[in-house]
């Protein structure tokens, strides 16, 4: 029955301190920081909820706790080697005092995309086709995506939709569905209205800081369709 | 006209030493009880052992209901209540009905002495998922109580004695979403003697409370806690449980041990639930009647100073025990002299200068 | 549902009966803040129209259910790989004889990706949200929310909404750009609230006998653990103490519900795990839910209401497998099953070849010819395939059903 290991700070030791607490502050002053943290007074019930607990060496419960305490150093671990570890299921919502760790792991991650560290890109490596199918259709899944060698471990429907792909898509009643490219049809009035809304709050700098490579091709795109419509990008 | 009677409202230990110490100083008293019997929540729940050096409860009361019910100056009333007040320090008029019959009565009185105490929190409420409603092997303190003085404590769903029982402290207590944010302060020392009880009475039954801080104040410390982990070998294990879920025919509890810092999975016999207290339906009832300000919690509220425990927002009206909020014994009893000490002066005080008490 | 009503001799029981104490105060609640708001001038509230059914919630105040002329809020992973899902929430309306826009002025709620890969903002989220709200509002029909993430992320927003004025002023100007008001709904609702609503008149109308079906529930993450008081919570299910929506609906069919000792368990879609994580997803959808619910309930199949839950618990079997796991168990939405009792076409409508899980003993048991179904569908893709026609359409679908009636609101 061994006890976890302390977590090895040195690590990160050749981060400045300054540029950890820029972090940390950056966590701080999210608007929604103090809806997701009040006090914590250890009482578990966090992680006795938390599918991620059991899986991994991880506890919502140090990462409030860490926050609460202004711990930067750990905060940067964590910040690095935990935070993408949650699955975001908010089960860590029963805390009595209505702290969410899920919530603030979510504002880290933000933090962690938007100053484009080294593990915020590994841990999206292999996801980036999710995002550009999110940005240019409007929806995240579409039923090409479901390819055998995507989904292997699906078993032999994945081969059998994407062989039948295109039939069974016309074999579905609802006019919206007639689609293989996107989960739904979205018209493109509305797709317009979604990349307006992608420049104006600052996400395609977010993508831009973890992924230069996925950002031109999403803005060519989406310039394409936003010049169509009579929208110049000027900043 | 001024009226030198002191009004008790509520028949248990609050209630009861109020009224003895009033009468002891003097005054004429008249008291209260809603219930057939004197005696309160240590009666109407059958609690087994006192907290305070595990003395029957059942012996205590009792005696302390003789010094009322063969005081002289001490009328009770029981199986009434109290539906109206008129008036002023030195001056009350308060409305009674008796329960069965509805007859009714007006008493002139002149100072007023509210002891309607508290009820336990419904597990219902919950935030966590505990299955109080579902499972019959998971009960309350009180039932537990309840068991522990008919000297039959076993599981509810078979009759047999459990191998295995467990505590979940702070249940409706310290919890912003139901709202109860605060501590209701008997609740460790009193799982701590049912532990103790549970091992005197089932010697091989494990005994486990699961618990976020454990409220050991004063001599709780030497005298129940560490004779529950050295003499007892209670199993005190800090992290509570978020969930309580049927598995086989035992409980499966799922919670933390932060100590280990990991997510724990233990299967009980029993679950017993530390539920926390709450302003009594007499109590919220009283407030309103009475016009005494209640806190945000809906106890009646008294000076934050500290110095006065037992005054409420209303003259010649005083308040002793839980329906202050939160209270052991020792707190009832103080507060129960206090506001009789108090209620008595209030009414010698107008008998000299009227409306001022 | 009750305990097992095993009760030894001579101990006092009282029936347990959880009853709402009617003096305590309803807890705050933001609905309040929600209508405060229009009053200040922040925002338009579209009212829930009528007809609506009043349901409870966890801390008894009512929620208002509309009935139709609902706006369907459609969810990425249900139209994207399991149709049958989406189809069979449409086709419950259309038996039901009740209104609805199935628009395509909607996008993705974004909230899967948000929550996989936090590439994006508080901001985005929340203009997407309002976007899709307004749309809907410009129709004059109220949203239904498909998606349990959808539903759950939405209520989030509209928390961030109401306690950030400086978020809600970014959000109007965003919205201004494109020519829209700033719109929040009454009520956020989710579809399976919505069946919940109607699982009576469902019942009305099964025709296949689901009293030998048993049932394992799996209640999801992101409709009753976020926001915890705007769910569904019914004194006759659970006693009011678990979320009641698709066990209700269940039990109204006449379905055996059995309970298992990780019904509050996440099913470990992860969001980004199920992509780039799979053993984490994998193991827990086995582990901790399919294996015990298969070892504790032996239930014929497993019924949730969201899509993330639906592809998890039904993908992850196959994989298992392999290492000789006790799996094997049809999984999908309560919708679908709903369909199937009432008489649905299995493929043509509940779409179920794109499920991974074998669901066909489900259906022998049921009383349901897979095969002979299975031949009609085939037939259909043989039209489609020779040109004969381009789609299957609601009217081929419903040519079996007798004139649609309206449904009578009492």
């Amino acid at each position: 029955m061994a006890l976890h290991a302390p977590p090895k700070l040195e690590r990160y030791a050749d981060v400045p301190y300054e540029e950890k607490e820029r972090l940390f502050q950056e966590v701080k002053s999210d608007p929604r920081f103090p809806d997701y943290l009040y006090g914590c007074y250890e009482c578990g019930i966090c992680v006795a909820a938390c599918p991620s607990a059991r899986f991994y060496d991880f506890s919502p419960r140090k990462i409030a706790q860490t926050l609460a305490r202004e711990d930067v150093e750990l905060f940067y671990y964590q910040l690095n080697e935990d935070i993408w570890n949650c699955s975001q299921c908010f089960s860590c919502n029963r805390c009595p005092r209505q702290n969410s760790p899920g919530g603030l792991i979510t504002i880290m991650r933000e933090v962690a995309v938007r100053n484009g560290l080294r593990s915020a890109k590994e841990a999206l490596e292999g996801y980036s086709r999710v995002i550009y199918k999110i940005m240019v259709t409007g929806t995240q899944v579409s039923p090409d995506m479901i390819q055998a060698d995507a989904f292997p471990d699906w078993g032999p429907v994945a081969k059998e939709t994407a062989d039948n792909l295109e039939l069974w898509r016309k074999a579905l009643p609802p006019e919206t569905m007639h689609t293989t490219t996107t989960a739904w049809e979205v018209s493109e009035q509305t797709l317009t209205e979604l990349y307006l809304i992608w420049h104006m709050t600052g996400v395609m700098d977010m993508i831009k800081e973890v992924d230069e490579g996925l950002h031109m091709i999403l803005m060519d795109v989406m310039e394409e369709l936003l010049e169509e419509k009579g929208y110049a990008l000027a900043e | 006209m001024a009226s030198d009677v002191v009004l008790v409202i509520g028949g248990g230990p609050a209630g009861l030493e109020a009224a003895r110490g009033a009468a002891d100083l003097g005054a004429k008293v008249v008291l209260v009880e809603e219930r057939d019997c004197l005696g309160g929540t240590p009666v109407f729940e059958r609690y087994a052992a006192l907290t305070h050096g595990f003395q029957d409860a059942e012996e205590v009361m009792n005696r302390l209901i003789r010094d009322v019910t063969a005081h002289p100056s001490i009328e009770v009333k029981l199986s009434t209540r109290v539906v109206a007040c008129d008036g002023e320090v030195g001056d009350f008029r308060v409305a009674l009905a008796r329960t069965g019959d509805g007859a009714s009565e007006t008493v002139h009185v002149g100072s007023i002495i509210v002891a309607t105490g508290f009820q336990h929190f419904d597990p219902g409420r919950e935030t966590q998922v505990y299955g109080y409603y579902e499972y019959p092997d998971v009960i309350t303190l009180a039932d537990a109580e309840a068991m522990l003085k008919a000297k039959k404590f076993v599981r509810p769903s078979t009759g047999l004695p459990p191998e295995r029982v467990c505590f979940i402290q702070c249940v409706g207590s310290r919890d912003r979403q139901i709202g109860n944010e605060y501590c209701s302060k008997v609740c460790c020392g009193i799982a701590s003697k049912q532990a103790i009880e549970i091992r005197q009475q089932v010697p091989n039954c494990k005994v486990y409370i699961f618990y976020i801080d454990m409220r050991m104040y004063g001599y709780w410390e030497n005298e129940i806690y560490w004779p529950a982990q050295e003499q007892y070998k209670v199993n005190y294990i800090k992290g509570i449980a978020t969930e309580i879920i049927r598995k086989g025919d035992k409980l499966l509890v799922r919670g933390e041990d932060t100590t280990l810092g990991r997510p724990m999975e233990v299967l009980m016999d029993m679950v017993i639930l530390s539920v926390g207290m709450e302003p009594s339906k007499g109590t919220r009832e009283i407030a309103r009647i009475l016009g005494v300000k209640q806190n945000k919690y809906g106890f009646i509220e008294v000076p934050h100073e500290g110095v006065d425990p037992v005054a409420t927002s209303v003259p010649g009206i005083f308040v002793a025990g839980a329906a202050a909020g939160p209270k052991d014994l020792d707190d009832t009893m103080s507060m129960a002299g206090a506001a009789a000490m108090k209620a008595v002066a209030a009414v010698r005080k107008a008998a000299v200068a009227p409306g001022r008490g | 549902m009750h305990g097992d009503g095993k009760q030894a001799e001579g101990i006092p029981r009282k029936e347990r009966v959880f009853q709402r104490d009617p003096d305590l105060p309803l807890p705050e609640d933001i609905r309040e803040r929600v209508f405060e708001l229009e009053e200040e001038g922040e925002w338009i509230v579209q009212r829930v129209p009528e007809p609506y059914v009043e349901v409870p919630t966890k801390y008894g105040r009512p929620k208002k259910v509309p009935l139709q002329h609902t706006w369907h809020h459609k969810s990425c992973g249900q139209c994207g790989h399991i149709p049958g899902y989406s189809t069979a929430i449409f086709w419950l309306h259309r038996k039901l004889g009740l209104a609805y826009d199935d628009p395509k002025d909607q996008t993705s709620c974004t909230g899967w990706n948000y929550y996989a890969s936090a590439t994006s903002n508080a901001a985005a989220q929340a203009a997407v949200a309002v976007r899709n709200f307004a749309a809907a509002y410009a129709t004059g029909f109220f949203p239904l929310i498909h998606c349990g993430t959808s539903y759950g992320h939405y209520k989030e927003v509209r928390e961030e909404l109401v306690k950030h004025a400086e978020l809600r002023r970014q959000v109007r100007e965003i919205l201004a750009k494109l020519g829209k008001p700033l719109v929040m709904p009454e009520e956020i609702v989710h579809y399976s609230e919505w069946v919940y609503a109607v699982r009576h008149e469902i019942a009305a109308r099964r025709i296949y006998d689901c009293s030998a079906i048993t049932v394992t529930v799996h209640p999801a993450c992101h409709y009753y653990k976020l926001v915890q008081g705007d769910a569904i919570y019914d004194p006759d299910i659970y006693g009011g103490q678990r979320t009641a929506v698709v066990t209700a609906v269940a039990t109204a069919l006449g379905a055996q519900v059995k309970d298992y000792s990780t019904w509050f368990d996440c099913c470990g879609f992860g969001f980004r795990h199920i992509l780039v994580q799979r053993d984490f997803t994998r193991s827990f959808a086995v582990g901790r839910k399919i294996e015990t619910m298969i070892e504790e309930a032996k239930p014929d199949v497993v019924l949730t209401h969201d899509t993330g839950c639906v592809t998890t618990l039904d993908k992850s079997q196959f994989a298992a497998q392999v290492h000789n796991r006790k799996v094997g168990v049809p999984v999908m939405s309560e919708a679908q099953f709903a369909a199937l009792a009432m008489g649905a076409h299995p493929y043509r409508v509940c779409q179920l070849h794109w499920h991974a899980a074998d669901y066909r003993p489900l259906l022998e048991k049921m009383g349901i010819d897979w095969r002979e179904k299975w031949q009609e569908f085939e037939e259909d893709l043989e039209r489609i395939r020779r040109g004969e026609k381009e789609y299957l359409t609601w009217e081929d679908v419903e040519a079996e059903i007798p004139a649609r009636h309206f449904l009578q609101v009492s």
